[in-house]
Parts: structure tokens; sequence; C-alpha cells
């Protein structure tokens, strides 16, 4: 008591505590006296990590970083970091229980769509394989360190399984990888080329007819995906979903056939003839939390607004939609919005969006987020060219 | 008609126990004060049974298990899902750590598909259904804080139960709604405080670029993109999650459709009160919400109605 109030500074002993204290003891208070400064000092409204509410953080991309993979990448958003690594492996057709049944009843479905268009069908089969065959198999880790809530060597966290089952959501809606690139063939030796052109009207126009007795599928290369994220600042699925694009459009798969001596498939060793995965699109996500000034705006029941009322009301900001937001403001938000959108010629294509957690973001933010998102996505586009 | 009408009073009767078996918790009195305002509409009642026989719309009923604190079961004829729900609040909980948030209850969802042990899937429904509910439930309320509200879903029924692997991710978005739906009634059941209900519904838009409502899970597949919205009492948009290729301006097609869809034309007045008219009231979810509590508002307090 008596050094505290013997002053050796010449200034008076001041009850105002260091930014990094008062961040701590009043999380909120700090985050909102950034986003709304005093109309007199003059400064603008930024968070309190000093991005502008729609500013995401550095983002950096390395593809190829691990050697015993197929294809890996590394993606650090900000202080999240992720390593995600592709590995193939062969699935043989004899040995999927359901084999004959599902070729069977994907013949069906060639035959019921043959008018609507040869597209439309093969996109029906790849799902089908791809899904119905699980040849696509993301898991992510967080029992990494990666964060003080997570402990190393513990369980999946619910977290942790939400994420995975996201990624292996996303994989399958926007239909990202192709069937056709996991597909190992076998052509037998064309012994009697006039049966061959007898049988194969439809040949040319889909190859994967399966009832043509000439071709046949062998085995499936399964992609195992795996993703781990190394340090966590919020926001983990932006940059898991990004190492995983990273990682796939880095992946080689060799060449591979099905030897009919050995009744066995080989692969070739040499490099050359490894081809890369052709990808459909570029679908990226990006992330937002909606932070609101008033703390209690939850819970105070009898002052909760009709939404017309609100909308009205918002000329005061009462909140703010920020982009990308890292641990702490995560922490300080329940309201979260999530877009993962692609372009198709210059134009925006939304693939997967949701929010939950709160009713403040409605039509008119979600325009909005789209509008960033459709940014973000050329940013990335960049980076992920340039990795 | 009038044998379905039977069938429903029929439902009413067996819902409709003894006084005397219901557990006294504390929670009669809340209940009081959270429903006895709606016993004020109870004298149109015919208006609206008559309306509830005549669409073909989801069956609700509460307060059906004895040991929880509340419970609801919730079956959709377009789906063919079929819910059961059960939340126990407040309770302690065991592995409460009180660094997490002391000044307000826990909410815990558990999904549990019917034919297998929970997986991925359900985790990440679980996490949707606790970040909606948790923002609803009022956790600073007398006797929560601290404490958990502890929600149990159980899918029962549906023509295509879940398989328990991620094969048919395209089946969580269809089946959103019933668990909402079922999760907010057996909440409402448990007489826990919520600043406001919602009602939730999947939308689905087809290659030819139509707006169909509850699809089937085979429908869903065919489907180009899918649309789940929960709309609050209050018209706001608590929930979205939509899936497929779209851009914006169908997914605010497929917003206003889901408003309508919600809210019906029910016009709310300004205390909340739902003015009914002839039948539109049961054209809108939220409607069916209030319905199914006003029902059970009815067996409950039966009583006292005849001693008016």
């Amino acid at each position: 008591m008596a050094s505290s109030t013997t002053p050796i500074s010449p200034t008076p002993p001041s009850l105002a505590l260091p930014p990094s204290q008062f961040a701590r003891l009043q999380p909120h208070a700090y985050l909102l006296a950034h986003l709304s400064p005093p109309p007199a000092s003059n400064q603008p409204s930024v968070r309190a990590n000093g991005r502008a509410t729609s500013q995401f953080r550095v983002t950096s991309a390395n593809a190829g970083s691990l050697t015993h993979t197929n294809g890996s990448a590394v993606v650090r958003i900000g202080d999240t970091a992720a390593v995600c690594g592709v590995r193939a492996e062969i699935l043989h057709t004899k040995d999927i229980a359901s084999w004959s049944v599902l070729q069977a009843s994907s013949e069906q479905n060639f035959d019921k769509s043959n008018d609507v268009g040869v597209s439309e069908s093969q996109d029906e089969e790849d799902r089908g394989h791809i899904q119905d065959l699980d040849l696509l198999v993301p898991n992510l880790s967080l029992s990494t360190g990666c964060a003080p809530g997570f402990t190393p060597g513990a369980p999946p966290s619910a977290l942790a399984q939400s994420l995975s089952h996201q990624i292996l959501s996303l994989l399958h809606t926007t239909r990202l990888v192709r069937a056709d690139d996991l597909r190992i063939w076998y052509q037998p030796p064309n012994l009697d080329s006039e049966e061959f052109r007898n049988a194969g009207e439809g040949m040319d126009v889909d190859t994967e007819q399966s009832e043509d007795p000439e071709r046949e599928i062998k085995a499936f290369w399964v992609l195992y995906i795996d993703v781990m994220i190394i340090s966590l600042a919020g926001n983990p699925f932006d940059a898991a979903w990004a190492s995983v694009l990273a990682a796939l459009r880095d992946t080689k798969l060799p060449k591979a056939w099905w030897d009919a001596d050995n009744e066995t498939i080989l692969c070739s060793d040499n490099v050359a003839d490894a081809r890369k995965l052709s990808l459909r699109g570029l679908p990226i996500a990006s992330s937002f939390c909606s932070f609101e000034g008033d703390a209690a705006a939850g819970w105070r029941a009898v002052v909760i607004p009709d939404a017309e009322e609100q909308k009205q009301k918002k000329g005061a900001q009462q909140r703010w939609i920020l982009a990308d937001p890292d641990g702490y403001e995560e922490g300080l938000s329940q309201e979260r919005a999530s877009l993962v959108v692609d372009k198709e010629n210059g134009k925006t294509v939304i693939v997967k969006m949701e929010k939950h957690g709160g009713w403040t973001v409605d039509s008119d933010d979600l325009r909005q987020l789209v509008d960033v998102s459709a940014q973000r996505w050329d940013e990335m586009k960049r980076i992920l060219d340039q990795c | 008609m009038r044998d379905r009408l039977q069938t429903r009073y029929q439902v009413q009767a067996q819902l409709r126990r003894p006084i005397k078996e219901r557990p006294a918790h504390e929670k009669s009195q809340r209940e009081t004060t959270l429903l006895l305002p709606t016993l004020r509409t109870l004298k149109k009642l015919p208006n609206f049974y008559l309306s509830i026989v005549n669409m073909v719309g989801p069956i609700a009923s509460l307060s059906q298990l004895n040991r929880a604190d509340g419970s609801a079961s919730y079956k959709c004829p377009a789906t063919g899902y079929s819910i059961l729900g059960a939340v126990n609040a407040p309770i302690e909980l065991p592995a409460r750590r009180d660094a997490l948030k002391p000044e307000e209850a826990t909410v815990e969802v558990f999904v549990k598909p019917g034919t297998t042990t929970a997986g991925v899937g359900e985790r990440h429904v679980e996490g949707i259904l606790r970040s909606v509910l948790g923002k609803i439930v009022l956790g600073r309320e007398k006797g929560f804080p601290r404490r958990g509200v502890v929600l149990t879903l159980a899918i029962v029924g549906g023509e295509n139960v879940e398989r328990g692997d991620s094969a048919n991710l395209s089946q969580y978005l269809t089946i959103l709604p019933a668990l909402l739906h079922a999760g907010l009634l057996a909440m409402v059941s448990a007489s826990v405080p919520l600043s406001m209900t919602f009602s939730a519904t999947l939308l689905g838009v087809t290659k030819s670029g139509d707006i169909v409502r509850d699809l089937s899970p085979t429908a869903a597949k065919a489907a180009v993109s899918l649309h789940v919205f929960a709309v609050s009492s209050k018209n706001h948009l608590l929930l979205n999650e939509s899936e497929g290729r779209f851009d914006f301006d169908t997914w605010e097609l497929v917003r206003e459709r889901a408003l309508s869809v919600c809210q019906g034309e029910t016009a709310a007045s300004a205390d909340g009160d739902v003015t009914m008219g002839e039948g539109t009231a049961s054209a809108s979810l939220n409607g069916f919400i209030r319905e199914t509590v006003e029902d059970q508002v009815y067996s409950d307090y039966a009583f006292k109605l005849d001693s008016i």
C-alpha cells in the first residue's frame, strides 16, 4: 500500500490498466471500444487486432511440403495453420462387397437418364461412386496442442468431428473430385475388332458405360485426406478447407493398370506418368462472426424487437460483422455465418451458406457477405495459384 | 373427416392424465406464467380444431415421457421422420467447468440416430442445434446459471433412417427441421424460459427451378440446392443452412417462401397474441407450434376450464 502511494515517477498513479490487461478483464468492452471509438478522437473503427471489419488475415499457402504423400499443403491464415496431406490407396473392386449390385443399379440409372443427357448421368454416377464407396476420407485433427483448450492425444473433440463432417459434406456437394480420376481401368486386348464395333454404340459418348464388356473398372483410388491444425487462433474451417483444396490441387496419382498375368494392380514409378487430379471449380470458404455491441441483447427477453423494428433501428449500428474472426473475437460472439463461393465465368455461385447462433444477420447482410466472399475468392485464387 | 376428428379427440384424451400424476416440481408455477395468457384464446377452440383436421401437417404432442422434465414427440408426414425429444433442466452437470460461462446455463444437445451409434454427422447437427437453442434459452433466469439444459433427441422413425456413416449427407438437412421442432417443443414442455419460439422448414430447388417444400430424402438427392430456414416468432432469421449450387437471388426467393411457410398470414398483434382467422393460423408452422402448446395447456388445465 505504502509503496504504491509514494510515486517514484512524477505522474500520479492512475487507475488505467495497460491494454493487454484490459483485454483480458473486459474483453467485450475492449473490442467494443475499438469498434466504436468516441467521435471526438477521430479514430477509424478498427478491430482490436488492427483489421478493418471485412478484412481477412494475411494468408499464405505452400504446396508439396510433405514428400511421402501424394499431395500436401500448408495453409496459414494469420496464426491459424493447417497442414493437409493426401494419401492415395488402391481399393480393388473385388474387395467391395456390393460392387456387382452397384454396377447393376448404375446401369439402370444410365438407361433412365440416357435421354436427359450424357453429362448428367455422368454426374450422377460420379456422386454414386464417390459417395457410396467413400472414396474420399477426410479427417481433421485438433489434438495437436494447437490451442490451450485441446489437450494433445485426447479423443477427437466435438469441434474436430464437426469440422471433419463439414469438409466431407463440402467435398461431396461441390463434387470437387471427379470419380473418373479415381478409377483404374482394364482394357482387355482387342482380339475381335468386329465385335468391338457392334457392342460399342454408345461407347464414344460415354466411356464409363459399365455394360460395355470390353472395358471394366478394376479398382479405385481412395484418397485419405488428413488435416492437422497445428496452430488454432480462430476460424479453423477456412484454413482447413483451403489446405484441403491446395493439397488436392497438388495431388498426383501414379499411373496404375491391371496386370492380367499377375492379376494385380501395378503402378508406374515414373514421375512423368503420374497425372494430377482435375478438380471441378475452386470453392473458397470464408467465415464471419457477428459481434453485438450490447452484451445483454441476447438474454434480456422483453427487449428483443421484431425483425422489422430492428431493421428500422439499425441507424445506430449495434453490431459488426467481422470477417475471418480470430480466437479472441470468436469467444465474444455467438452468431456465425459461413459461405463457400465459387466463380464461373466471372459469375459468383454460392455452394454453401450457413448462419446460426443469433438473429442479427439477415438477407441484407448476407448479400454483402456474398460480395465480400467473392472478393476473397479472387484473393485466395491468386494465393493458391502461386503456391 | 368425422373419424379423423374423433381420433384427434381420442389422442387428446390419452394425453390428459389425471392432474395428481403430474410431477409437481417448481415447474408448474412458471408454466402458469408462461402459458396462462393463451387460455384467453381457448374459447376459439372449435375453429382451429377444424382447421387442424383439414391440413396434412406435422403431428406433435407434448409431455409424453413421465421421468423427463419435459418431452415432445414430433412426426412429419411429408418427410416421414419421427423424433422423440426429452429435456432435463435445470440440472447439475457433473463435468461442468465454471470457467466456461458461469453466468449462464449450458445447453447440451444429444442426437441419437435410430439404428446406429452417433457419428460425426450427429456431432455437426448437435453443434447447430446447440447454437440455435442456446441462443434463445434465457440461461440467466433464476435457477439456471451454472446449471445445464440437456436435450436428447432420438430419431425413432423415418422412411429412411440414417445409416450412421456419412454417406448420405444431405439427409441431415432433411431431418434438421424435425429435430428443431422436437427440441423446441420439448423445451416448452419442460418450461425452460425462452426468449422466442421459432419454426423451421426445408425447401429445395429442383432442376426446373421450382421451390419445393418438405422434400423426402430421396427427392432431396435430386434437388439442385437444399435450404433449411428457422424463422422466429418475431420474423428473425435464426438459422440458415444452404447446400448445393445457387445464386443469391434464388436464395432470397427461397427465403421469402420460407417466411410465408413459417409465418403464414397470421398477423401478430402488439402484445404477441396471435389473432386467428378462419383456418389461417394452422397453415403456418409457427401457428402449428402454438396450437400444439395450446392443446397441451387445454388438457392440463381442463379442471380449471370445467369449473369456469
